[in-house]
């Protein structure tokens, strides 16, 4: 026994000194590295942007995933048939070179680019396009396939027509389908053999057409993409771009200043002075989206619209998200975005009005409400439902109502929505396709985990109904305006922000951009 | 059975049988007398007094409501009017680090309250019982060791939802399998003295003899576990809360508190710093009194 | 001895299977349904329930654990209903983050937790003795992820000595065939990426061991104290032995015995403080990713990973008693052997 022991507390002397000699090592490595990246890893650094975000993406298939995080990194992979306008929403071609639509709205005919190549090699042609719809169409669909319906609900069939002639045939006329294509989620085409190969489930190995093609995903870190030197179109003047995953706000800033990354995106104003006295810049990008609060329209006392807009006018909307965002959002005056079509700047919701909220909550007794929030950071929301809520609380205190929160989780809280048990509850939207009606919608959607004001007017249906067949123009326009007055003087909801993205980049970034549909094309970006 | 469980070394308890001969009260006694010479732990006795006061009276001195938001005042430096500064919201820190006292001792109290019940009963019977009884209540004891009690805490947070109730019940019950585990040590190492055993041929229940001789015995090495199980319990409740699982909006708690300022950590660093030495403090309190404690308890290192 | 290990090695059976049972209730019965998060903005109440059906959450609660089990016992985990990616990829692409960032948490907090623990016990009472004692006081009470964060702001944003977070820098690129960058590139000579890797495990190695080096230091102290009021030592001392060769060949060795133990002890605990360090520090590990896995009640991720932790979990455990019991003569197996 005693010869064990001694041996064993000298294997044990042993490790400790390994440890220790490590550790030397360790620390007088850290002092040379610091010369040695700055040599070795120069021209490298030179034709690399490094993109650093909030979170991994969630996969690389446009048809399985629903996340920003994701359709940043696929809009440099993929294309669509069409393409939104740099500043706008506004379609162009894409892979379809020009489409026609029948008279009625149900044909679209589409002229695919020749001669372009997925990143695999094989062709992109009507054939590759009637497989990418067909994918996400009944029966083929799978359940969590979450925008195939959206994206391609109103398709009836697909036809190839020739080689580079593709068309589609609609159930009902629906206005918003060309907007839908130019979509990063679901719209993308995605190379056949690719999705063959990995039994339908590209999420790992993305294949498309785009300016720049897939290189690796380490999980948790960065996805690196490199130059297609085959691109039909101009090809990327950077060559490699890696999207790196950090999700602290302010690791990021520290991050981008320590040159650690190029560009970062997900930032607050606060921080805007120090980055630029690093001597860093600021992109400030308006975002397609909605933060708002509802009430519960079929509740008392919330299904009188006097004292909806009684709350609504406790509120000093511009004050809150001033202070609350920080120059990271615009105070809403509107559901709608202001670069939408159908957005007036006319419009304009209960105004702040301290004492003439009190004498009407006080006629009707409202002393107390119930509010139900969400606790994490919601791309419209990035301070938090819990913070919105506990201002918006400060606010309501003023005019002598006590509200209660309650905050739960994003997945605890769509249950808690569904179940309907809140006076008031706070909720948001992001675009999807650019188009009204995929805002204005909600407040007609019969389902309570979009219509969570659970509004439920039947002139406001029919106009919707309308707005959808009504061919793009001023007329349909002003559907949505009258839509968005209905909206305002029923104080259905209180529109509070458009979260802007505010992204941060090193001053050697050239004509860095992010679209407000919250992706970046990068094959344009260099790297001085 | 055959061989003898090899129990982990008790490196934090030492070894107390012959001690355990006196008689409890004169043991507690002299456990107050030699920690009132431990300078450390009186400083922490004392530190723990203040933030009891704190906690109580905390509503008297708060110049601020705690919870109410004025977006009018967001983010402002600390100051004379604004001892700690403000949050993002526009309230008071000061006011919030001292309403935070009270919850970050509630749910430490709490918890370990919970957790010391439970454990007590469970560790009692498995270590008195013994046979099949200890094997399952130790077996489950061994499943809850085997999941890092923070990763059960954040799924039971998860589970259950935000809220103060359920942070305690959520901390309480994961720490439950070391209080069990030290009462049953200290049993079986009290069960087969002479006291014990003339209690039990006398014919006195068993309920009767654990309560009676075996509980107060191991009393002492329960009250150091439990004091640096607040401790403990207060690090945890930080943890929930810097995760976002802790405590319903708008209550001021620790952890929240420095989760939320994570984001304005160069432009409004006060926001992090203050609630962050609070719960350093406190924690430290509890450690520096349970060390006090169990030094008080072990004569071998009184002589040190 | 083999007895006693083979019978520890069956009794981690039934252990692991009560983990499992307890993880599989937590997360099916009581977390939030998946469906929402699954699918996204668009599901309707209908998509949610297709999808519900489709992997097997309408079944009854036993035959979905018996389902989970039968895989398990094939290695098969199941996929993750998020990423659509299987359990066990998702994990063993973030695992060796995770062990080697507590590794190194544990190498850090040995070395300086013994130094200082000797030094402290030769030098008792003395002023380093007082400060030693007060770090190790003030180790065990910070928040893990208050120190990080108060790393990352000094030595990243004030100092910009130290990166701020992440394994390494993503232009190095190096070849990784374990998955350890440690050991991936020094195996592959890749001094740059070494040095690198190396510079990123420096602060969130010292948050994640800043606790456990208070321990050990305490430990050591106290172990050595007693050591060092030993017989055998003063009559080492009597015999005009140096106080040093005193202390590093007579008092050390003996005292180092319970150190062990703790150390050992140590590096199960840092799992779970792997939890808050990977978070602060975006460490691609396994931690941060169940925390997010929980909370997305992605049920498939968070039964592997809990299962797996809690296997590594009571296996340290298991060689950390038979060590001890090698080292200590005074723990008997048997008490014929003894």
């Amino acid at each position: 026994m005693k010869k064990r022991t001694r041996l064993l507390s000298f294997v044990l002397a042993a490790v400790i000194a390994c440890a220790g000699l490590t550790a030397c090592s360790g620390s007088k490595g850290s002092t040379a590295s610091g010369s040695a990246l700055a040599s070795g890893t120069k021209s490298r650094a030179q034709d690399t942007l490094i993109y650093a975000q909030g979170a991994d993406p969630r996969g690389l298939d446009p048809a399985l995933v629903d996340d920003g995080e994701s359709a940043k990194i696929m809009v440099n992979i993929y294309e669509g048939l069409l393409k939104y306008d740099k500043d706008s929403t506004k379609v162009e071609p894409g892979l379809a070179e020009s489409w026609d639509v029948s008279d009625d709205g149900l044909t679209y005919t589409f002229h695919l680019r020749k001669g372009v190549k997925f990143q695999d090699g094989t062709d992109f042609n009507a054939d590759a396009v009637k497989f990418n719809i067909e994918r996400q169409l009944p029966p083929k669909v799978t359940e969590d396939m979450g925008y195939a319906s959206f994206v391609y609900g109103s398709v009836k069939s697909v036809e190839v027509v020739d080689q580079y002639t593709v068309k589609i045939n609609m159930k009902a006329a629906c206005t918003p389908f060309l907007n839908n294509l130019a979509m990063c989620l679901g719209a993308p085409i995605v190379s056949p053999k690719a999705l063959q190969d990995n039994n339908n489930n590209v999420n790992e190995h993305p294949c498309g057409t785009g300016p720049y093609k897939f290189v690796s995903w380490t999980k948790g870190q960065n996805v690196v993409l490199t130059r297609n030197d085959n691109y039909w179109g101009t090809k990327a003047v950077t060559k490699n771009v890696i999207f790196k995953f950090i999700k602290d706000n302010s690791a990021r800033v520290v991050a981008l200043n320590n040159g650690e990354a190029d560009i970062i995106d997900g930032i607050d104003a606060t921080v805007v002075s120090q980055i630029e006295s690093a001597g860093n810049k600021i992109y400030e990008a308006p975002g397609m989206n909605i933060n708002y609060m509802a009430y519960n329209t079929t509740k008392a006392p919330f299904d009188d619209a006097k004292v909806r807009t009684a709350i609504s006018q406790a509120v000093n909307v511009p004050e809150l998200v001033k202070s609350l965002y920080q120059g990271y959002a615009d105070a809403a005056t509107s559901i709608l975005p202001t670069f939408m079509p159908g957005y007036d700047a006319g419009i304009k919701q209960a105004a702040y009005d301290v004492e003439a909220a009190k004498s009407t909550l006080a006629k009707a007794g409202v002393k107390s409400v119930h509010m139900i929030t969400y606790s994490n950071p919601r791309p419209y929301n990035t301070a938090n439902g819990q913070a919105l809520a506990e201002a918006v609380q400060g606010y309501l205190s003023k005019v002598g109502v006590k509200a209660t929160i309650d905050a739960y989780d994003w997945t605890t809280y769509k249950e808690k929505v569904k179940a309907g048990d809140y006076d008031i509850c706070f909720y948001g939207w992001t675009g999807d396709n650019g188009d009204p009606d995929n805002f204005m919608n909600l407040l007609a959607d019969k389902d309570p985990t979009m219509n969570v004001a659970r509004y439920n007017n039947p002139d406001f249906k029919a106009l919707i109904d309308k707005g959808v067949a009504t061919p793009a123009g001023d007329e349909r326009n002003k559907i949505y305006t009258e839509l968005e007055k209905i909206a305002a003087k029923d104080a259905v909801w209180l529109p509070i922000s458009h979260g802007k993205t505010l992204c941060g980049y090193r001053s050697n970034v050239k004509d860095f951009y992010y679209h407000m549909t919250g992706v970046v094309f990068l094959s344009g970006v260099s790297k001085g | 059975m055959s061989m003898q469980h090899a129990e982990l070394p008790k490196s934090e308890f030492p070894e107390q049988t012959a001690d355990l001969l006196e008689k409890p009260e004169s043991r507690l006694k002299e456990m107050w007398e030699s920690l009132c010479e431990d300078k450390a732990a009186l400083t922490g006795l004392f530190v723990i007094l203040f933030l009891v006061l704190v906690a109580l009276f905390g509503p008297l001195i708060m110049p601020y409501d705690p919870n109410l938001s004025n977006m009018t005042k967001s983010f402002i430096w600390p100051n004379s009017e604004h001892w700690f500064g403000t949050d993002q919201l526009g309230r008071d820190i000061f006011s919030r680090v001292i309403a935070g006292t009270r919850i970050s001792l509630t749910v430490g109290l709490s918890a370990v309250a919970i957790s010391l019940t439970i454990g007590v009963v469970l560790g009692s019977i498995a270590g008195y019982r013994g046979g099949k009884v200890d094997t399952v209540i130790m077996r489950f004891m061994d499943m809850m060791l085997a999941i890092p009690s923070i990763l059960l805490a954040i799924a039971f947070m998860a589970a259950l939802g935000k809220g103060l109730d359920k942070a305690v019940i959520a901390i309480g019950f994961v720490s439950i399998p070391e209080y069990a585990r030290i009462v049953r040590g200290c049993i079986l190492s009290v069960k087969e003295n002479d006291y014990v055993q003339a209690a039990r041929v006398i014919g006195n229940k068993s309920s009767r003899i654990i309560f009676k001789h075996i509980l107060p015995n191991v009393l002492s090495s329960i009250v150091v576990r439990a004091t640096l199980g607040i401790s403990t319990a207060v690090l945890d409740t930080a943890a929930l809360g810097f995760l976002g699982l802790g405590v319903q909006p708008p209550a001021a708690e620790w952890g929240d508190m420095l989760g939320r300022a994570r984001g304005f950590v160069f432009t409004a660093p006060y926001t992090l710093i203050f609630p962050g030495i609070a719960i350093t403090l406190t924690v430290l309190a509890f450690n520096l009194l349970g060390d006090g404690l169990r030094d008080a308890l072990d004569p071998k290192l009184r002589k040190n | 001895m083999f007895k006693y290990i083979v019978k520890r090695i069956l009794m981690l059976i039934p252990v692991l299977l009560g983990v499992s049972i307890i993880v599989f209730l937590i997360m099916r019965v009581f977390s939030p349904d998946p469906a929402p998060i699954v699918l996204g903005q668009h599901a309707t109440i209908e998509d949610a329930n297709a999808w519900r059906a489709a992997n097997g959450l309408d079944k009854p609660l036993y035959i979905q654990f018996v389902d989970f089990l039968k895989g398990a016992l094939t290695g098969d985990l199941g996929t993750s209903y998020y990423t659509k990616t299987p359990v066990t990829q998702e994990i063993f692409s973030r695992f060796p983050a995770t062990i080697e960032l507590a590794l190194a948490a544990i190498i850090l907090a040995s070395v300086f937790g013994i130094f200082i623990g000797i030094i402290s016990a030769v030098k008792k009472n003395s002023i380093i003795d007082h400060a030693g004692m007060l770090l190790a006081l003030v180790g065990v009470s910070m928040p893990i992820f208050w120190l990080g964060i108060l790393l990352i702001i000094l030595f990243a944003g004030v100092w910009h000595i130290l990166p701020s977070g992440g394994r390494i820098d993503p232009l190095l690129q190096p070849v990784v065939s374990s998955g350890f960058y440690i050991y991936d590139t020094i195996v592959s000579g890749d001094t740059e990426a070494l040095a690198d890797a190396l510079r990123h495990l420096i602060l969130p190695a010292a948050a994640l061991g800043m606790y456990s080096m208070a321990i050990i230091t305490r430990m050591t102290r106290s172990s050595m104290l007693e050591t060092m009021s030993q017989d055998y030592i003063r009559t080492a001392r009597a015999k005009g032995i140096s106080e040093n060769r005193v202390v590093t060949h007579h008092a050390l060795r003996n005292a180092m015995i319970p150190v062990t133990t703790v150390i050992g002890l140590q590096l199960g605990s840092l799992l779970g403080g792997a939890v808050l360090t990977e978070t602060v520090f975006s460490w691609p590990g396994i931690g941060n990713y169940t925390v997010e896995c929980i909370l997305k009640s992605d049920f498939p991720v968070v039964q592997g990973v809990v299962l797996l932790i809690a296997f590594i979990f009571v296996l340290i455990n298991l060689v950390v008693d038979i060590v001890y019991a090698l080292i200590d003569p005074r723990i008997k197996f048997s008490k014929k052997e003894g």
